[in-house]
């Protein structure tokens, strides 16, 4: 197990490099002046196009580029964002732990809600619970986030002024800013309670709940349709009809026998779903205004914003691959056939 | 457990029922687009401009919603030498930084000459030096190149050395190297606020002197300590720039401190989605919101009952967008143009030369259409490329409107009748979400269509890198562009649009002799009745050439909560909207009522 952990982290920074590589292959295809885009965000500002080209070396050749960008990175330095103002690691610094708490609380409520779903409607299978289940799950696959999500906060926010949106109430952002609050975790949530402030935590949650609410009810759906599939077929399998059989309770069937084996899939979903939601929660964070990494992330990548881009793909490639191998040891804790070896 | 979750659950409720709005000393705005830096030799934006221009102070400003009278700030009082080209400034004595640090003329010298020094290529640098130092308004590493001898550059430094002086610890001279009329009102644009040497120097900014100058020509100053810390005297401090939102607390040392601000606390977000920023405004969470076209404030804001919306026919704004004929398109790889042969199959690179293809395609173009169909009706047409507020702005010269026959006539005319025979394809690019270039685009190409089987464009959408990079290359035939000011002259929009040597007729090839005469002499005199007769003659000549088309200005507005007012605001209004503050109007001057 030990040697299998070893093994594959030391596989990342090829993983990491290729996509590096792949990227950088891929910009080629763009001119010096489009690549320069980014520093313009208007024709007025475009007077003095070629200074920022040569300012920024956009004009010079793949292997130039590359290894300029490599040196840098060797250095910890990952360049400049112009689409945040700031340095890519000093926005990946600030927003990681936006998104990594936004993805803590939608993770659970969307897993634990799927699973019991799912659960549900494979026991009652062509019933009405099933039945419900299903339209449940085919509502919210099919619907847009950003639709939900503007609907949320229309009705809750701007008509029964609930819930608020950012992250925390302006009061706690100016103590934050100006450092009479200490952001320990940058997770606004938790460094309410380092602070020994309930009320900063309780703002901050509060602030979570159309967000949270939002996901769940998109994101489950896809965990409840592969469980209910997977439980189904588990129901129907030999073991299953021989513990039925020698007389055990059918709670005791489904939910230790069952579900244990149904839910192998389902943990698939689920590392990839955390992976992604790090930055796939893009229209929850810009309509509930949640400065994760989403926000910053999308918009880099319609603005060509180069050093953004790559900061950003070579983090998703990073948590995606460390969520690959959480997902490996898992099997391995549920499912005892599989080896490491 | 669960009857004590419940009561968590349900205090957490009313808890979030009882927040209120933004309370009567705080005062949040949500608009988009962030921040691109807060030092001020940099920044060249106005989402920038709204926080500089309230954080730091220059050495006069504009005076309520005028951009033609004046009011000292960190000056008192000033004058001009008779030849135009010495400007004595008598500054303040009481300003005190917001570090604690008093202001004296060692700091004015410091602030400008950094700008004339670091003037990095995507500032506004450049129309400082080309009033105080020449050298093509660039800064000394991109105008020397690689490989500068010693003596260009002492000669460079000298330059800005000697560009401003200090008298005594409170009069500060600068030197022009020629007569400038809009050096005055450039002094009032934030690049040139005042910064605190001291402060900035012990934060590892540039020395001030000559030993390390060149180390900081051309530099991106956004990576320095001011691109994100204040070094002002502004009726506001800045307590933190995320590189998103913005906080700024009232400065208890400001010099003007009797006149207190009623605002403690300022809070700029940016909130990229409008649907969110309506919902804030609504729940009472915002106190302005950027609201991005006029159909939304109809459908979604009025009869809100905590907002409302000002608006005013004289809001046109300090901006001038135009439709542009090139008249050298680039003919290599362009697919814009077709054969590039006028052969029914495309367009030549020169196809914009001869004055009646322009004049034709003016007649072909619908004002209305633009002003009823973009801005619903509440637009002006512009007689010529200047903001109607500015000096030398002539109401009375004609305008083109649509007129189908004139166009046929025009475009019969147009070389020699081969036009009208062979007939022309040729492709209008916009930027994908550009509506108004969009809706020019599909109004020519509508109504020269209708004229001529024969005539043929196609309306194509780019996205913006793309755009751009065509726009550069100057390979789309014909395009709409704007223009910002930057300071309240009429040159500042007049030079870039119909000299010769101007940013924007220099990109598509335009050039008039009697036309350059004109504007040369206007920007080289002093007397504002004369340079408004100058100005008036560009404009009819503009109108005769055809060297671009103004497009209509659309009126501005503004949403606010229903109890924010500034002082000083016209009779009748509630608040007061300067075109040259990029905030419409100062923090310090906003009240609650």
């Amino acid at each position: 197990m030990t040697t299998f952990i070893v093994r594959r982290l030391l596989q990342l920074p090829i993983v990491l490099l290729a996509i590096s590589l792949l990227i950088f292959g891929m910009m080629q295809f763009l001119t010096p002046e489009q690549r320069a885009a980014t520093y313009a965000k208007s024709e007025q500002q475009a007077k003095n196009l070629d200074l920022i080209i040569r300012q920024y070396n956009l004009d010079q050749g793949f292997l130039v580029q590359y290894s300029t960008w490599l040196k840098q990175v060797l250095r910890g330095n990952l360049g400049y964002s112009k689409q945040s103002h700031e340095p890519v690691v000093t926005t990946i610094r600030k927003r990681l732990p936006v998104s990594a708490e936004l993805a803590l609380y939608m993770f659970f409520p969307t897993l634990l809600f799927g699973v019991w779903m799912g659960t549900m409607a494979a026991i009652h299978r062509d019933r009405f619970v099933d039945q419900a289940v299903r339209v449940f799950a085919i509502i919210g696959w099919s619907l847009p986030t950003f639709v939900l999500a503007i609907w949320m906060l229309a009705v809750f926010y701007g008509y029964f002024k609930l819930f608020g949106i950012g992250r925390a109430d302006d009061r706690i952002m100016v103590e934050f800013a100006k450092g009479t609050l200490k952001a320990y975790t940058g997770m606004i949530t938790i460094d309410g309670i380092l602070n020994g402030r309930w009320d900063v935590t309780l703002s901050a949650l509060k602030r979570l709940v159309m967000p949270v609410a939002t996901y769940t009810i998109v994101a489950s759906a896809q965990i409840m349709r592969v469980l209910r599939s997977s439980m189904l077929d588990v129901l129907n399998s030999d073991y299953v009809r021989t513990a039925r059989a020698k007389g055990l309770p059918e709670r005791v069937v489904n939910l230790k026998h069952a579900r244990r084996n149904a839910i192998i899939p389902v943990v698939t979903i689920a590392g990839l779903m955390f992976a992604f939601m790090l930055e796939g929660v893009f229209f929850i964070e810009i309509i509930f205004n949640i400065p994760g990494l989403g926000q910053w992330a999308v918009p880099a990548a319609i603005q060509l914003d180069f050093p953004a881009v790559i900061g950003i793909a070579l983090l998703t490639g990073l948590v995606v691959s460390i969520a690959n191998l959480a997902v490996d040891i898992l099997y391995g804790i549920i499912d005892p056939r599989i080896s490491f070896q | 457990m669960k009857k004590h979750l419940l009561k968590i659950l349900a205090l957490g409720l009313v808890g979030s029922m009882a927040f209120a709005a933004t309370g009567p000393d705080t005062y949040v705005q949500m608009t988009f687009g962030e921040v691109d830096s807060l030092d001020p030799a940099q920044a060249y934006d106005t989402a920038s401009g709204a926080i500089l221009e309230n954080i730091y102070e220059t050495l006069y400003t504009y005076k309520g919603e005028s951009i033609t009278e004046y009011e000292p700030v960190l000056a008192t009082d000033y004058s001009i030498s008779d030849d135009g080209k010495t400007y004595t400034f008598k500054l303040r004595r009481d300003v005190l930084f917001h570090s604690g640090n008093r202001m004296t003329c060692r700091d004015v010298e410091y602030s400008i000459e950094r700008l004339l020094v670091t003037n990095p290529g995507d500032s506004a640098g450049w129309f400082y030096a080309e009033s105080l130092i020449g050298y093509d308004g660039v800064n000394a590493k991109d105008y020397f190149g690689d490989n500068p001898s010693q003596a260009d550059l002492d000669k460079y430094w000298e330059a800005i050395d000697n560009s401003v002086q200090c008298v005594d610890d409170y009069t500060v001279q600068f030197h022009l190297i020629k007569k400038d009329p809009s050096f005055f009102v450039k002094l009032m644009y934030t690049a040139s606020s005042i910064l605190d040497s001291k402060y900035a120097i012990e934060n590892g900014e540039w020395s001030g002197t000559k030993k390390d100058w060149y180390d900081w020509a051309g530099k991106d100053l956004r990576d320095g300590f001011l691109h994100t810390h204040d070094a002002g005297t502004g009726a506001y401090k800045l307590v933190k720039w995320d590189g998103k939102d913005v906080i700024a607390e009232r400065f208890i040392g400001y010099w003007d401190y009797a006149n207190k601000p009623q605002m403690k606390t300022v809070i700029i977000k940016v909130v990229d989605e409008e649907a969110t920023r309506i919902q804030a405004l609504k729940a009472g969470d915002a106190d302005r919101i950027t609201v991005n076209n006029r159909a939304t404030l109809d459908t979604q804001i009025r009869g809100m009952a905590n907002a409302k919306v000002i608006e005013s026919d004289k809001w046109l704004g300090a901006a001038a967008s135009a439709v542009f004929f090139n008249q050298k398109i680039a003919a290599q790889d362009n697919p814009m143009i077709g054969s590039g042969q006028l052969d029914g199959n495309g367009i030549p690179a020169d196809f914009f030369k001869d004055v009646n293809v322009r004049k034709a395609f003016a007649y072909s173009f619908d004002q209305d259409a633009i002003i009823n169909d973009l801005y619903l009706g509440k637009a002006v047409p512009l007689t010529m490329a200047l903001p109607p507020s500015f000096l030398g702005y002539d109401p009375n010269i004609p305008i083109y409107n649509l007129d189908m026959d004139k166009a046929e006539e025009h475009f019969k005319k147009a070389y020699g009748g081969k036009l009208w025979e062979t007939g022309f394809t040729m492709t209008i690019a916009y930027n994908s979400g550009n509506t108004t270039r969009q809706t020019v685009a599909e109004i020519l190409k509508a109504n020269i269509e209708a004229l001529n089987p024969k005539f043929k464009i196609n309306v194509k959408a780019m996205p913006w890198p793309q755009f751009l990079a065509a726009y550069k290359n100057g390979q789309l035939p014909a395009l709409v562009l704007g223009w910002g000011a930057d300071y309240a002259d009429p040159d500042n929009f007049i030079y870039v649009f119909y000299h010769s040597n101007g940013y924007f007729a220099k990109k598509v090839g335009y050039a008039n002799p009697e036309m350059d005469k004109l504007i040369e002499e206007a920007r080289s005199i002093t007397d504002p009745a004369k340079r408004a007769e100058l100005y008036s003659k560009v404009g009819y000549l503009a109108y005769e050439d055809v060297p671009v088309l103004p497009l209509p200005r659309p009126t501005g507005w503004m949403v606010l909560a229903k109890n924010v007012y500034t002082k000083g605001a016209p009779a009748g209004m509630d608040v007061y909207n300067n075109p040259m503050r990029s905030g419409s109007f100062l923090w310090k001057d906003i009240i609650k009522k």
